[in-house]
């Protein structure tokens, strides 16, 4: 108790922070920090789960650079990123910015945005699949049809697949998204468009010179947010291919799924985590960048 | 130059009316200023000047233009807002030069006329700065700024001075009645603050319940307000009101006649007597009250004091030398031309 009197105002609040951080620090500590330690160890070695670990050196990074899959996997993973993230963005804003001025079943047609965001990647992926399936069975082809339009090859082409995986994976963040751009406009004080309406100046000047320089930071958080999840997408393309996991030929294997591969079908676990460390480093890297493209100058 | 005229208008929010029949007729190169308690109406007045909000029925005339369904910025009018709407990703000058994106003036003659309002309202150094490197001060001119570089018929605005600190707030105040005198266009001004009215208005609309109360000019307002809202709304510490009653002919407060005829008024009719701290004379030849001294407000070159007498407490200015002490018996009086009377059930001026 001494100790304690002893002690400065700002040593007490110190003593407090560090006693209530402790916790979250050693559970980061133990779930984050070491198994990222241990997987930057493991890429330098050769391990299958059961024997022993043996070095390796840099052969697993070596075999990676002379991969072809691996070279197909990285520029698939940056095709998702590429289309998904602008594509996210621009969606959600458009509804955002259009939703705002709706005070019809706002509410209602709010929640409608956000439920693929609560739904089960699982349950949405193969719905879509359904949606994709050829006449009579799947709703787009069917539409094309009765149109008297060719039917289109979704899920079995290599051309189409990316694209066709990649649209429910846009579907599903869009509603977070939505949200987010809302309370970033609704942030906006009403007297600036105001101020501009006297002014006199176009719809579009407002949004350009206006609302959008405003939405700075929430197009940031966006940008960075939706990139980090294109970049790990998973989920909706092994539910998506299940029969044959980034098919057709590899055309929708994103990164984490050839590491999932490597590392629980081929047992090769040194050569898994040199992959993880090159799409940490990328993850890295690509949110370093946008951070600093979009800063406040 | 334009004239500003507001014919029976009114304004509802679905079955709320808030605006119930506004008449005013306002002189170019006027300086108006709009006061009342929150909710009285005023804000909503100038946003239907402004165009911000439609019209529900009457009719607004700028400059002999019927303007009800004109766009704002066919108005020829510009705003200043209470947060001033100046865009903090702007610099100073984009900020001004915002006003003039829609004009068809040619770019020199844009520049020219922006170096004009920063030469008036002395902002040649502070161009490139952003917004959230000035003052709150500086903001508040770069938002005039930006509604005189429109060079508008009639100025609005929306509580400008409510930011500020007070200091500033009387800094301010005089920048823009100088700013006035000086390019003489129509001003319509709305505040809360009766200080600010007083000190800036050529003439004062003052509000309440969405009801113009009284149009005048400070002096008239002081002097001859036609109701008790009025009288105690204008002029601070509020006007003190004691009960009174017409009683055998006379006007009696207490047990005191005052000094005032009853010619035109009922038997027994319940009343209102107005006396201003200013007006009240302490220990004159004829007092009308008595009381003792609970309080005293020093400040500076005058004393307020709270004195108890048997019909309530009543503010007195005192001098600010020797006053009299707390506890002590005061008499007190006042002239009968600065005696007001109110109707008690009405609150509308008898006399």
């Amino acid at each position: 108790m001494r100790l304690r009197q002893n002690l400065t105002i700002r040593q007490k609040h110190i003593l407090w922070a560090w006693g209530l951080l402790a916790l979250p620090v050693i559970f980061y500590v133990v779930i984050r920090f070491y198994p990222t330690g241990n997987a930057i160890l493991l890429s330098f070695q050769n391990w299958n789960l059961l024997g022993d670990r043996t070095w390796a050196g840099a052969e697993n990074y070596i075999k990676l650079w002379h991969d072809d899959v691996f070279w197909k996997v990285f520029r698939n993973t940056f095709v998702y990123l590429l289309l998904g993230t602008p594509i996210s963005l621009v969606i959600s804003f458009l509804i955002a910015f259009h939703l705002d001025r709706v005070r019809f079943m706002h509410g209602f047609i709010r929640m409608l945005y956000f439920l693929p965001f609560m739904t089960s990647a699982v349950a949405m992926a193969w719905v879509w699949r359904w949606f994709y399936q050829p006449v009579p069975v799947g709703i787009f082809n069917n539409i094309l049809a009765s149109f008297g339009i060719p039917q289109i090859n979704f899920l079995n082409s290599t051309t189409n697949a990316l694209p066709a995986v990649l649209a429910p994976a846009v579907w599903a963040g869009l509603g977070f998204q939505v949200i987010i751009f809302m309370a970033g406009l609704r942030a906006i004080p009403q007297s600036y468009y105001e101020a501009a309406r006297i002014d006199g100046v176009s719809g579009f000047t407002i949004l350009t010179q206006i609302t959008i320089p405003l939405l700075k930071p929430t197009i940031i958080f966006i940008t960075v947010f939706s990139s980090i999840g294109f970049l790990r997408i998973f989920d909706h393309v092994f539910n998506m291919t299940t029969n044959n996991p980034g098919g057709p030929l590899n055309s929708t294997k994103p990164l984490v799924l050839m590491i999932y591969d490597t590392a629980f079908n081929g047992f090769n676990m040194g050569y898994a985590a040199a992959q993880t460390v090159v799409l940490f480093t990328v993850l890295l890297c690509v949110s370093l960048l946008q951070l600093y493209l979009l800063r406040d100058r | 130059m334009s004239s500003l005229t507001l014919s029976d208008l009114r304004k509802s929010y679905g079955k709320t009316e808030v605006l119930k029949g506004i008449d005013l007729e306002i002189a170019s190169g006027e300086f108006i200023v709009f006061v009342g308690p929150s909710g009285c109406g005023k804000s909503t007045t100038l946003r239907l000047i402004a165009g911000l909000e439609d019209v529900s029925v009457g009719e607004i005339n700028i400059g002999g233009r019927v303007v009800n369904n004109l766009e704002p910025r066919d108005r020829d009018i510009a705003m200043v807002f209470q947060n001033y709407a100046i865009y903090p990703h702007m610099t100073v000058k984009k900020n001004i030069a915002f006003g003039l994106r829609t004009s068809k003036l040619s770019k020199p003659e844009k520049e020219a006329r922006i170096r004009e309002v920063v030469q008036i309202l002395d902002m040649e150094d502070l161009l490139d700065r952003r917004p959230n490197q000035l003052s709150g001060g500086q903001r508040q001119r770069v938002a005039i700024g930006r509604a005189m570089v429109r060079n508008p018929a009639v100025f609005l605005f929306d509580e400008p001075l409510s930011n500020l600190d007070a200091q500033l707030r009387t800094q301010m105040r005089l920048e823009i009645k100088k700013l006035h005198q000086r390019i003489q266009n129509t001003v319509v001004f709305v505040t809360h603050d009766q200080v600010e009215a007083m000190t800036m208005a050529d003439r004062i609309v003052i509000m309440k319940d969405g009801h113009i109360q009284q149009v005048g000019t400070p002096e008239e307002l002081y002097r001859n307000p036609v109701n008790i809202f009025v009288a105690q709304f204008i002029g601070a510490p509020s006007m003190n009101m004691l009960s009174a009653s017409v009683r055998d002919g006379r006007v009696m407060l207490g047990d005191m006649a005052l000094p005032i005829s009853a010619a035109n008024l009922a038997e027994g009719m319940p009343l209102k007597a107005g006396l201003r701290p200013d007006d009240l004379m302490l220990n004159p030849a004829d007092p009308l009250l008595e009381g003792h001294v609970t309080l005293r407000e020093p400040l500076g070159p005058e004393t307020l004091l709270y004195v108890e007498t048997t019909l309530g407490e009543v503010i007195l200015r005192a001098p600010g030398k020797n006053p009299p002490e707390v506890g002590e018996v005061v008499k007190m009086g006042a002239l009968a031309e600065n005696i007001h009377l109110f109707d008690a059930l009405t609150g509308e001026v008898v006399k």
